[in-house]
């Protein structure tokens, strides 16, 4: 039994059902929003602030044109040094799934691409895998595996990229220093015990060498996206925004050539994995050892959802009546872990227990009357009950009216699994990948059920066991420690596809792609995938050879979500509630918020590092560096 | 090297694009096009890997609140801002983000562009969604060309 708020029974033979004398299954009732958790909380709060100086309005405001653009609404006590009220906006509507409609299906695969410049080829990806389940087809597997390949090497070019050029810079000497010098002298004077790995001789050195643009893992970092850039495009062609995806494999042709040049660069990152898990061991621990509450920074109950991804080859079909099967043989297999229990390794019953709520977000709730009805797949196709708001059933219909926190205030939806707030990165997949019973992938990985193994194989550095352990208390470091560990858990992945791919080349099973027909008859598919920052599904309805519905659920979604409609908060919401302000600030006005920030980053936000942060009457925003002086004339400036 | 920078399909927004589509069928001797609307920092590392460039020409639609249409020709002076502020703009840019002044400060911090860079710029009267020119730029579309050709004289 999986579902304890949907009411989705499982009959012997594993099959879901509705459960009996339950007259509308779906319907629920909307909790009015109330700060502090009372219905006068409102005024309450308004009261405070005006006699207290200490409690205030801190606004995070890093408005970008990246898809799931976030911004951030808190309210502060700086005596008690406590987070009371938090609202996360995403400020841009992507609109894609209105785009999509009416196109020919496999549009899809090129325009859904660009909902995110961050995930270059995920989307490309979870667009095909939903078209090829609606057509009935699925690639060779030369095909498969050069999917997981770029799917893997995406992920090495996105893991460096957020622990030393987008949560890094908050680990940095010049960030340390100023937000909490005594952490710095302590740092100094602390050995690092993973100096024969990373070659620092104390915490100190790492954080300097992590200050942007000067830092030399700050540089390394950089570097790294550029090997894993070169990797994906020989056998992509081009990143971000492949044209090698197709229903049914990838286009392009792949020789010996390509595979040793992947080889080439793949191997480089396990030593960079080495050294960034013990670079990020040391900071996460000597934080730890400095200050116990660290471990509360941007801490949550242990509910994670992962869509699965990496297919075995010889196991995928397609298929939505066999997603359970070929689902639990991927290299990272699907799961949902609430309170830290896997619950369920289903590919199905992770999907029919998804939905998605409008309360709080500019949307207009698409089942008419907000009680359940209305909807078109009452089941999905094997008769597995479906809700109303699952995305097979959403419609995408803006309305941006009642802005207020009370009201709404996001573009993004409120995604919940059985009704529960889900996070999803990295470490969903080591995670779900580490209570796996039955896990055949066993040459690189093993999973113990509190643990994943990792046997990296010797590059310049020799081989090592190298173990992730699932964390006690989750929270903003351990996210930041498992994306470190997940550097090596993509590459190992890679590492096994490349030789998979090596032995079918041999065989001369070279075939990357299958031929294929866009029907014209009614077909729904979905593909489930994952994207740097984890779960990424595609949901289409095609009917007359053009797309009816399509709609895209993204990670960022799920955990940028707003409050849903019994009022719980969505995963960023909960996360910076829980975060102890432990910046060293003596006055209201010299606090930083970098306790807020590296909970939110530590989510790896399609946010960039530039957050304008508002804070009562401050507001630092950035300069333009090209003038607009002499119009319609040369100059030099 | 003459490179086009921003995205495509966004009308006014998608000169950059443009010009280096419509150039690459009529460049000239001694002169690369290249359309140079992709990640910054790719851009500086590609440009590490090449011969240096004896200058850079960039073009595209930049939005500062001048008449539409608008045309401003300068040659870069290489300033960048400061250092927090360069690694925002590093940020963006690897979180997808492009446009002229993360070009110029991304690969201004990080390398790559030779001493002699020139900038046209074009004020654009509509960056939304669509495929063609707003007649404010469309009627200027010779001019911008004709002041990318001169951009290369020595």
């Amino acid at each position: 039994m999986c579902f304890k708020n949907l009411p989705i029974d499982f009959d012997e033979q594993g099959n879901a059902r509705l459960r009996a004398g339950v007259a509308d299954p779906f319907s629920y009732e909307v909790k009015e929003l109330a700060p502090l958790g009372s219905p006068e909380g409102q005024e309450k709060l308004k009261q405070l602030m005006a006699r207290n100086g200490h409690i205030r309005q801190v606004d995070f405001d890093p408005v970008t044109r990246v898809a799931g653009a976030l911004a951030f609404h808190t309210v502060v006590d700086l005596e008690s040094r406590q987070v009371l009220e938090t609202d996360s906006m995403a400020t841009l509507f992507r609109g894609y799934e209105l785009i999509l409609k009416g196109r020919d299906p496999r549009d899809a695969i090129f325009i859904s691409s660009r909902a995110c410049g961050v995930c270059g080829g995920v989307h490309a990806t979870a667009s095909a895998l939903a078209l090829e389940m609606a057509f009935g087809i699925h690639p060779p597997p030369m095909g498969i595996v050069a999917r997981n390949l770029l799917l893997s090497i995406e992920y090495l070019y996105d893991h460096p990229l957020h622990l030393f050029l987008l949560a890094g810079p908050d680990f940095s000497e010049p960030a340390v220093r100023e937000t909490n010098p005594e952490l710095w002298e302590r740092a100094q004077r602390s050995t690092a015990p993973g100096r024969d790995v990373h070659g620092y001789d104390t915490v100190a050195g790492i954080m300097t060498d992590m200050t942007p643009l000067t830092g030399k893992l700050y540089a390394e970092a950089l570097h790294m996206t550029r090997v894993a850039r070169e990797a994906y495009v020989l056998i992509g062609g081009k990143y971000p925004h492949p044209q090698t995806i197709v229903p049914g494999g990838i286009s392009a042709t792949i020789d010996l050539s390509d595979l040793n040049e992947v080889h080439l660069r793949i191997v480089k990152f396990f030593d960079y994995g080495q050294k960034v898990v013990a670079i990020w061991n040391d900071l996460v621990e000597f934080f730890y050892e400095a200050n116990p509450q660290y471990r509360e920074v941007g801490t949550r109950p242990k509910n994670l959802i992962e869509a699965g991804q990496w297919d075995d080859p010889y196991a995928y079909d397609g298929t939505y009546a066999n997603a359970d099967e070929w689902g639990r043989a991927r290299w990272s297999p699907p799961g949902v872990i609430r309170d830290g229990e896997l619950v369920t390794t289903s590919m199905t019953a992770m999907n029919i227990g998804v939905e998605e709520f409008v309360e709080h977000s500019f949307y207009e709730d698409w089942t008419g009357n907000g009680n359940g009805n209305g909807s078109r797949f009452p089941t999905d196709p094997t008769g597995n009950p479906l809700s109303p708001y699952h995305p097979w059933n959403k419609e995408t219909i803006p309305k941006p009216t009642g802005t207020n926190w009370k009201e709404k205030y996001s573009w993004s939806t409120a995604p919940r699994w059985d009704r529960t707030a889900m996070e999803t990165g990295p470490y969903s997949r080591m995670w779900a990948n580490a209570l796996a019973e039955h896990y055949s992938h066993l040459k690189y990985l093993e999973p113990t059920g509190h643990s994943l193994k990792m046997n990296v194989p010797k590059a310049a550095l020799p081989g090592a066991e190298v173990e992730w352990h699932i964390p006690e208390r989750w929270g903003a470091f351990e996210r930041n420690r498992a994306r470190a560990h997940s550097i090596l858990y993509t590459a190992l992945i890679a590492y096994e596809n490349l030789l998979i791919g090596l032995d079918l080349m041999r065989k001369g099973d070279t075939k990357t792609s299958v031929p294929y027909k866009v029907p014209k008859d009614f077909r729904i598919g979905a593909g489930f995938w994952g994207a740097g920052r984890g779960y990424l599904t595609h949901h289409c309805v095609i009917d007359n050879g053009v797309i009816e519905n399509y709609q895209i659920l993204t990670p960022s979604t799920w955990m940028a979500s707003p409050k849903d409609p019994w009022g719980n908060p969505g995963p960023y919401e909960e996360a910076v509630h829980a975060t102890p302000l432990l910046e060293n600030y003596e006055k209201p006005e010299d606090f930083k918020g970098i306790d807020i920030l590296r909970a939110i980053r530590s989510f790896d936000p399609c946010m960039p590092c530039t957050t304008h942060i508002y804070a009562d009457s401050r507001v630092i925003s950035r300069d333009v560096v090209t003038c607009a002086c002499g119009l319609d004339e040369d100059h030099e400036h | 090297m003459i490179g086009g920078v921003g995205y495509r399909n966004l009308r006014d927004g998608s000169l950059g694009p443009y010009v280096s589509d419509t150039l690459a069928d009529h460049t000239r001797e001694g002169v690369e096009i290249e359309d140079l609307s992709y990640g910054p920092v790719a851009i500086s590392h590609n440009l590490h890997d090449r011969p240096p460039y004896d200058r850079v020409v960039l073009v595209s639609a930049v939005s500062r609140g001048r008449a539409p249409g608008h045309i401003e020709r300068y040659r870069w002076d290489g300033v960048l801002p400061s250092r927090d502020d360069i690694q925002e703009r590093v940020a963006e840019a690897v979180t997808g983000v492009i446009s002229l002044d993360n070009l110029l400060i991304v690969c201004g911090a990080l390398g790559g562009l030779p001493a002699d860079v020139r900038v046209i710029e074009v004020e654009p009267a509509d960056e939304g969604w669509g495929e063609v020119f707003s007649p404010e730029v469309e009627t200027r579309l010779p001019a911008i060309l004709e002041a990318v050709w001169t951009s290369i004289e020595p």
